[in-house]
């Protein structure tokens, strides 16, 4: 259930922020164009990352995240900004699953090596391990999907304008894919990861003839063990299947166990 | 009950004939499958078709529908109000027919009415079609091979011609319309006997005729095979969005934009989902896949039966296919056999 946030009769005030990502489900708030408007009538945007060089602000009451924790100073901006919001909402997979920079999770030291050598750039900050932005500080919504439907965020900034007490799916994919009278991808050797991915999407992708890749995320409800036999069973090797996980849960230790990185 | 036999050659009249009030929807193509769909000509129609990825049910309760819309700002509901285009479904199988009959007893219930559902049912017009059995059909087992009442006309293939059954005067009078229905003859009775016995013969002999299964549902109630049903359930609902008989739903108010008006939805629920029967304070009454599937299972093929003399499985084998995990019915069958049932 998610409390309303206290306002006294004040729009709230939101600050958007990113962090590591490529900064496109910011991009998607501004695609929202015929109800952009609309929304900025709701709420006090006071800062966007995205439009502004300006500091953090010292006071907001909605803080949206986009992107991955991949640096210290990362880390010390989650803080601050969990100490001065009263809810916290985070946009997609990069956020919610630490998504393409958590791909650098599995062998990072190397992973860091690799790209910079010996020696680390300043503007690269100070590197840590990837993470979800829910493993450094308390999250209050999960806007899912690379990138966000606008609608879904839409719908996240109103829970804590107007109160919801709806909660995030956790049933698997292949159910919404259904829905949508699409064939199955297994029977023609194909691997796809809605047999394990949270729904909410609709299944899109499927629907518009490509494979489920999982950027909603597995659930936490999911069955990954009987998946990958069921996988196998459909001639895709499990190996397979494991190393498509890692594009979007490589930092989920019941999903791709760090034992075998 | 009327029967009049029409040749092969009249069926396109009589689908334009339909089309003249009505939405026709009929199989077609969809991939490797079928699907039921809006047809503008009788060339788009597969009534060879074996069966559709999902049902007729989102004719009747669709996936996603208003149910009303809202003033926040004002405190206000609108008037429901629902516009039906009438359809004819043109090519339902009889475990199809049986299925919307099952639904009938639920959202029909004089007890607790359906508006939404009356409204959308009484527009229907149904004219249903015989088949041959896939491996996945089990309808002779649920009693749902034959369908009795809910249909305006049933077409029995007869080789060239169709012996059809006319369920309703609307039926009736489009049949007259468009076609030359003639009497039937000792050799169209003799043509549909053979059909019939053709269609009986012709079911997966591998999917175990089992007595009492409500009975045996009860009795192997705690019997460690939910729990390797439960082991292999990936929890994603496919099996109750194929079904034709799954009918619970979930209400939730959606606003719009503009955070001032919005409308209240109801969506296709199923007791499969985890978060089905979680209740307020976080406790799960089925919270585990053993539960749910077992549950499901339950309303299959023994609750309904206890409440409506009938089971809610029609045997159409849509979870068959449709289910990566392989968990069916079917399987449940085979287990009471090899228990020795």
């Amino acid at each position: 259930m998610s409390e309303t946030v206290s306002l006294h009769g004040k729009r709230p005030r939101v600050i958007i922020i990113g962090l590591a990502s490529c900064f496109g489900c910011q991009l998607q708030i501004t695609n929202m164009e015929p109800h952009l408007l609309e929304l900025l009538d709701q709420i006090d945007l006071v800062h966007w990352q995205l439009a502004s060089s300006d500091p953090l602000p010292e006071a907001f009451d909605i803080a949206v995240v986009e992107g991955a924790v991949t640096t210290k100073e990362a880390l010390e901006t989650l803080r601050k900004v969990r100490r001065r919001a009263s809810a916290v909402i985070t946009i997609g997979a990069c956020a919610a699953t630490a998504g393409i920079p958590g791909m650098a999770s599995r062998d990072f030291d190397d992973q860091v090596e690799s790209v910079y050598g010996a020696e680390v750039p300043v503007a690269a900050g100070s590197l840590v391990r990837p993470m979800a932005v829910s493993a450094v500080i308390p999250v209050d919504w999960e806007v899912r999907c690379c990138p966000i439907d606008p609608a879904d965020f839409m719908m996240a900034l109103q829970r804590f304008l107007t109160g919801s007490n709806r909660l995030a799916p956790t049933a698997t994919l292949c159910g919404e894919c259904k829905r949508n009278e699409r064939g199955c991808f297994y029977g023609r050797g194909q691997l796809c990861l809605g047999l394990v991915t949270r729904s909410g999407c609709g299944a899109r992708c499927p629907n518009l003839g490509r494979p489920c890749n999982g950027c909603a995320g597995v659930s936490p409800d999911a069955n990954v063990a009987a998946a990958r036999v069921l996988a196998e069973e459909a001639g895709v090797p499990a190996q397979r299947f494991d190393v498509a996980l890692q594009l979007f849960n490589a930092t989920n230790e019941d999903v791709c166990p760090s034992g075998a990185r | 009950m009327l029967y009049r036999v029409i040749d092969d050659q009249e069926l396109p009249a009589l689908v334009e004939a339909f089309m003249e009030d009505y939405e026709v929807i009929a199989p077609v193509r969809s991939g490797a499958s079928y699907a039921f769909h809006h047809v503008d000509s009788f060339d788009q129609i597969e009534l060879d078709y074996t069966t559709t990825i999902t049902s007729l049910k989102k004719y009747v309760l669709p996936p996603k529908e208003t149910l009303f819309t809202f003033d926040a700002d004002a405190n206000e509901v609108t008037d429901f109000s629902l516009t039906v285009r009438p359809r004819v479904i043109f090519g339902a199988h009889a475990c199809d027919i049986n299925a919307l009959n099952s639904l009938d007893l639920v959202f029909e219930d004089s007890r607790y009415r359906d508006p939404y559902y009356e409204a959308r049912r009484e527009g229907l017009l149904i004219v249903g079609i015989s088949c041959s059995p896939t491996e996945t059909c089990f309808c002779h087992l649920m009693e749902a091979d034959e369908a009795r009442t809910g249909y305006d006309l049933f077409l029995q293939d007869i080789g060239g011609r169709y012996l059809v059954s006319i369920g309703s005067v609307t039926g009736a009078n489009v049949l007259e319309s468009a076609c030359n229905p003639r009497e039937a003859t000792d050799e169209d009775r003799i043509a549909f006997r053979q059909a019939t016995r053709k269609r009986q013969d012709s079911f997966n002999k591998d999917i175990p005729d089992v007595q009492e299964i409500a009975m045996l549902m009860d009795a192997f109630h705690s019997d460690p095979f939910w729990d390797e049903l439960g082991s292999r359930c990936l929890a994603c609902t496919a099996c109750s969005s194929v079904c034709p008989t799954c009918y619970c739903f979930d209400i939730a108010d959606v606003l719009d934009a503009d955070g001032r008006t919005g409308r209240r939805e109801r969506v296709w629920d199923a007791c499969t989902s985890p978060q089905f029967a979680m209740v307020t304070g976080g406790h799960n009454f089925r919270d585990s896949n053993r539960n749910r599937v077992r549950h499901r299972m339950y309303h299959k093929l023994n609750g309904f039966l206890a409440t409506h003399d009938r089971m809610l499985c029609t045997g159409c084998g849509r979870c068959v296919r449709a289910c990566k995990a392989h968990i069916s019915p079917i399987e449940v069958l085979k287990f009471f056999e090899e228990k020795g049932a």
